[in-house]
């Protein structure tokens, strides 16, 4: 497959959130012991692939070094050897040497990721893009950046390309640029068309601050949840999700806030839907005892009416929303 | 009380979340870029920096679409990559049909009936097998006599044992019929013989006592004529009356072995254009294999009148001494050149009112066709 022509439909993406693993801004942090590290990683890296595209170590080590530095130096300076050495021999060695060599401008490694992964970045485009048209527009954009760049004479790994570190795989790393750039371009679209929406958006994003809301009249429903608003119960308990554990706050606001499944959250957190279940009933449990703690201990609530407003405030909810509850998928 | 209290807080985060949801929050300064997203959607990435990276995503409505986003699709290309390994295993997905709850619902049962059926005819089978085998043991429980074996010692070594098995008799009988081939040597040649041939083949039938001693009587009708009853004549009559269903089973066998080794000895008999040895033996054989297949009374084919030996062949009889190469003379019951004839040859007139019919007789080297 030939490697498909700069379109002219290049979008103006900004790679602002980028953080190259080039190994260029770190390559003077790293100690020499752990540089012999790398250098024996990058040697076995090299062996165990099944097609280096003819690079050598010293192609591959800033790469390395990258990755290294980014996922495990800067949450631990000393991070055991052991576990540096088991993170380079767990890289897909094959996919970063395709991507180097293509970084590289190796022809053959062009063509060779080009027929590999034209189906995964079509794949992608189409499931982030609304038609068919914005879906081909999309994975144009993304052959044009990886080509594009890599056309670059300057010597400069300023290509996309420098990027991927090699821990996860090429086909994920090309799905997740593809679904970032769709995100870009959608926002960048959305600041072009201004809309009243956005105003009511802006002002409903006040209420969230605890502005409160004077110009509209509050529905009956509304004048519930600002009752419950209005609680210490309502404060409590976002206090209580803010000091959860970050995978249980996670779970909370894939759950909660994003209205996914316990499939899909527990997909994100990498557990089994069943899994998840438990997981939210222990955090269920937990909150409850949070909330009461701050109630009893900050706000002079005792134990009995901790209690029973629980029970008020679930029974209005109940009645309040049942539709809205009705319509959740569970 | 836990799971109502957990249901107060289900409530209680649902309409937190409704509440919240109207707060997009980019405030995060660092969003995870293509190769931490991915790595994080895969769960490849070190402990600390997950964590890292999870505590963002809680902040993060961005980066949590992404992820969210991303995880849906990985599921999906996760089940598309099994399908492509199960795909090429057309055989084991054959072997689990074969092993799903419908089928053997209904082929379990079968398969147990098969298997029952199977096992009851197995066992029929085995009982059959046993009885025969029952059977056969009776029979050769009683001594066979070596009298049959070596009949020049048989009387003396054991009187008593006189009653051969069916087995030992068929293969004498089998013997008798290949004759031709292994004449018995102790045999008395009470034919007479018409040539030097046929007096030295005459001791390929071992029964002188089948010879009868009046041409007017025909052959006694029993199983006496076979081989074993020549060489023990009191053992033919015990035999005779211990006639039983599995031994008449066993003479029928015997009986068809017979009559394919008549049919042998008729081609041959036919190619060599009946050589006198052939023509002494012939009535022995037709003998022993009528005699054979109707159990007691089978002679109706041959006859022995006035010391000649007859055999009826498309409802002429025929002296077995008959050569058809030599001239014969055609006569007529009562003609001139009959009468004539048997004023002469009172023996032949004595043949041809015995044997009915058309007569071919050899007498004195001569041949006569009596009509």
């Amino acid at each position: 497959m030939a490697a498909p022509a700069l379109p002219h439909c290049v979008s103006a993406v900004d790679f602002e959130h980028q953080t190259r693993v080039d190994g260029d801004r770190i390559g003077s942090t790293v100690k020499p012991e752990i540089d012999k590290l790398l250098n024996d990683g990058a040697a076995r890296l090299l062996a165990r692939a099944s097609d280096n595209r003819s690079l050598s170590r010293e192609l591959l080590l800033p790469r390395l070094t990258a990755g290294v530095e980014k996922y495990l130096l800067k949450d631990d300076p000393n991070t055991p050897h052991t576990d540096i050495s088991k993170f380079i021999d767990e890289l897909q060695a094959d996919d970063l040497c395709l991507i180097i060599a293509c970084e590289r401008g190796d022809e053959h490694a062009w063509t060779d990721l080009v027929e590999r992964f034209t189906p995964t970045v079509r794949s992608a485009a189409r499931s982030a893009s609304k038609n068919e048209d914005a879906a081909e527009d999309l994975a144009q954009s993304i052959w044009a950046e990886l080509y594009g760049l890599r056309a670059r004479k300057d010597g400069m790994p300023a290509s996309k390309l420098a990027y991927y570190s090699g821990r996860g795989s090429l086909a994920g790393w090309l799905r997740a640029v593809v679904a970032q750039l769709a995100v870009d371009v959608f926002r960048k679209q959305s600041r072009l068309v201004q809309t009243e929406e956005d105003t009511d958006l802006e002002r409903l994003a006040r209420v969230a601050e605890g502005q409160p809301i004077v110009a509209r009249i509050p529905t009956p429903e509304e004048s519930v949840s600002n009752r419950f608003a209005q609680t210490d119960m309502q404060q409590a308990l976002h206090q209580s999700v803010q000091e959860l554990p970050a995978e249980d706050r996670l779970l909370v606001k894939l759950y909660y806030f994003d209205n996914l499944r316990l499939r899909e959250a527990g997909a994100v957190l990498g557990v089994h839907e069943a899994t998840a279940s438990r997981r939210l009933t222990r955090i269920q449990t937990d909150l409850r005892k949070r909330v009461t703690k701050i109630l009893v201990d900050e706000r002079g609530w005792t134990q009995a009416e901790t209690e029973r407003s629980f029970a008020e405030v679930a029974q209005h909810l109940e009645t309040d929303l049942e539709s809205l509850l009705s319509k959740e998928a569970l | 009380m836990k799971q109502e209290t957990n249901n107060e807080m289900d409530l209680l985060l649902r309409r937190l979340g409704r509440r919240d949801e109207t707060t997009v929050s980019n405030a995060a300064d660092d969003h995870l870029d293509a190769d931490e997203l991915s790595a994080y959607t895969e769960n490849v990435l070190p402990a600390a920096a997950r964590a890292r990276y999870t505590a963002h995503l809680t902040e993060c409505s961005r980066c949590r679409d992404l992820i969210v986003q991303l995880s849906s699709s990985i599921g999906v290309i996760a089940a598309s990559d099994m399908a492509k390994v199960a795909e090429p295993s057309v055989w084991r997905k054959f072997l689990a049909s074969l092993f799903t709850p419908m089928v053997l619902r209904y082929a379990a049962p079968a398969l147990g009936l098969i298997v029952v059926a199977a096992i009851g005819f197995m066992i029929v089978r085995r009982d059959q097998s046993d009885q025969h085998v029952t059977q056969v043991t009776n029979t050769e429980t009683q001594p066979s006599s070596p009298a049959v074996e070596k009949p020049g010692a048989a009387l003396n070594d054991s009187p008593t044992k006189t009653e051969p098995s069916p087995d030992t008799r068929v293969e004498k009988q089998s013997r008798g019929l290949q004759a031709d081939s292994s004449p018995p040597q102790n045999a008395a040649p009470a034919v007479k013989s018409v040539d030097d041939d046929a007096s030295k083949d005459a001791a390929a039938q071992p029964k002188p006592e089948q010879q009868p001693a009046s041409a007017n009587e025909p052959p006694p009708p029993k199983p006496s004529a076979a081989p074993t009853a020549a060489e023990s004549p009191h053992t033919a009559d015990t035999e005779v009356s211990k006639s039983e269903v599995k031994e008449l089973r066993v003479a029928g066998r015997s009986a068809e072995r017979a009559l394919q080794a008549e049919r042998r000895q008729d081609k041959s008999d036919f190619a060599r254009k009946a050589k006198p040895a052939d023509q002494v033996s012939a009535p022995a054989t037709g003998s022993v294999a009528n005699l054979q297949r109707d159990g007691v009374d089978l002679s109706a084919n041959t006859r022995t009148v006035a010391g000649r030996h007859f055999r009826k062949r498309g409802g002429v009889w025929i002296d077995t001494a008959y050569d058809s190469s030599k001239d014969s003379v055609t006569l007529t019951r009562g003609s001139e050149q009959y009468r004539a004839l048997v004023a002469d040859e009172p023996a032949i007139k004595n043949i041809a009112d015995t044997l009915e019919g058309e007569i071919i007789v050899v007498w004195k080297d001569h041949t006569y066709r009596i009509r």
